[in-house]
């Protein structure tokens, strides 16, 4: 059995976001509440924005293909932690 | 109620009705410049009723009620009964208001154009649109700004100016005493006294303007001007605004709008002197 935890957007949790600065508004439609966050949170949901079901693995790989992340480690600890501060938020489900 | 008014302050009309003569009377001389709407449908209703039968002749104690009230409002002296009808219609426009992003600010407006300045009570932002209203600025507004969401305008709120403790000798200094209403003394905010604004901001009051300036005045301070972060200005107007939430998207597209187009500064000032200084020169350069 696949353990590992998988993440997705779905459409239903569109938002509308504005760069400000070094930071990026985002309205969440569906609970009306504007988040603000910074780097690498909308880089990490820009990789997500196809909908697909992806692992923090998956969403690594799919960042390194743009940025120059590290050591993969270390990276992927971080990657995680933002995937459940975003499931926290609504922003992400986890499937 | 036994004594009311209908008064149109900007976009909005509200009907005061009072168990006592006086609030209304002083407000009938008060808004004497404003439209005569008597009859008008209001959009909120302020309620000053007695806290029980006896308190309309005995001590008389004032509930401010009305369309949005609040539970936990503490019942006022009737010799604060003005205080209680400009709070009641702060706090129906705060909680009722939907037709415009409010925000917490004063605002004056030059050929056209408008300066917004938001901030804490205390920070000077009224008295400084009191007095630059009488200094070839056209008055707005010193308690909300209106923010039109489809046209990004300011529209004006010029409600009477309530001024606060030392700010009182001041203002009545410079506009005369005619324009003041009468000192109420020792509420819970100090003593308050109101200033009409002049009878052309009156007339003028359905017009309004593109924002051009944001200010964050602090009075009490020594001079300096900061630059603010475009996040930390949306989030303090975030937090000056009483109906953003409610507002949904709409508010979202329009406030992130006025803070990528209007350039904002904070601004300490120790006198009204410095601020006006400070002003003319952030208006020179930045509107």
């Amino acid at each position: 059995m696949d353990a590992t935890p998988r993440y997705r957007r779905d459409s239903s949790d569109a938002v509308a976001s504005c760069t400000l600065d070094d930071l990026v508004l985002l309205y969440h439609r569906r609970s009306g509440q504007t988040h603000m966050v910074i780097s690498p949170v909308p880089e990490i949901l820009a990789q997500m924005a196809d909908g697909a079901a992806l692992s923090a693995g998956d969403v690594h790989d799919r960042l390194a293909r743009d940025f120059d992340l590290g050591p993969q480690d270390e990276a992927m600890v971080e990657i995680a932690a933002h995937l459940d501060a975003l499931v926290a938020l609504g922003l992400v489900r986890r499937t | 109620m036994r004594h009311a008014i209908t008064l149109r302050i900007g976009p909005a009309t509200f009907r005061i009705g009072s168990a006592w003569s006086q609030p209304i009377a002083q407000l009938r001389r008060l808004y004497a410049a404003y439209p005569d709407v008597d009859g008008a449908i209001a959009d909120f209703t302020v309620r000053l009723q007695p806290t029980s039968l006896l308190r309309r002749f005995l001590r008389p104690s004032i509930f401010i009620t009305g369309d949005h009230g609040l539970a936990d409002a503490a019942p006022m002296s009737l010799a604060h009964g003005l205080l209680a009808a400009e709070m009641g219609m702060n706090l129906q426009m705060a909680l009722g208001w939907r037709r415009h992003l409010l925000l917490h600010a004063s605002s004056v407006e030059k050929n056209g154009r408008v300066l917004v300045m938001t901030g804490e009570s205390g920070s000077g932002k009224s008295t400084l649109a009191a007095l630059l209203g009488e200094r070839g600025w056209r008055f707005m507004g010193d308690e909300f700004a209106l923010l039109d969401l489809q046209s990004g305008a300011i529209l004006p709120f010029p409600r009477l100016v309530s001024l606060k403790n030392q700010a009182i000798g001041v203002v009545a200094d410079a506009v005369g005493d005619a324009r003041m209403g009468p000192l109420l003394a020792a509420t819970a905010k100090g003593d308050i006294r109101h200033m009409m604004p002049r009878a052309d901001a009156v007339a003028r009051m359905d017009q309004g303007g593109m924002p051009a300036l944001l200010l964050f005045p602090r009075f009490g301070h020594e001079a300096a001007v900061r630059e603010l972060g475009q996040g930390e200005i949306f989030m303090r107007l975030t937090q000056a605004s009483t109906n953003y939430v409610t507002l949904g998207e709409p508010a979202f597209a329009g406030l992130t709008r006025f803070v990528t187009a209007v350039p904002a500064r904070a601004i300490d000032f120790p006198s009204g002197e410095a601020a006006f200084a400070m002003v003319d020169r952030l208006w020179e350069e930045l509107a």
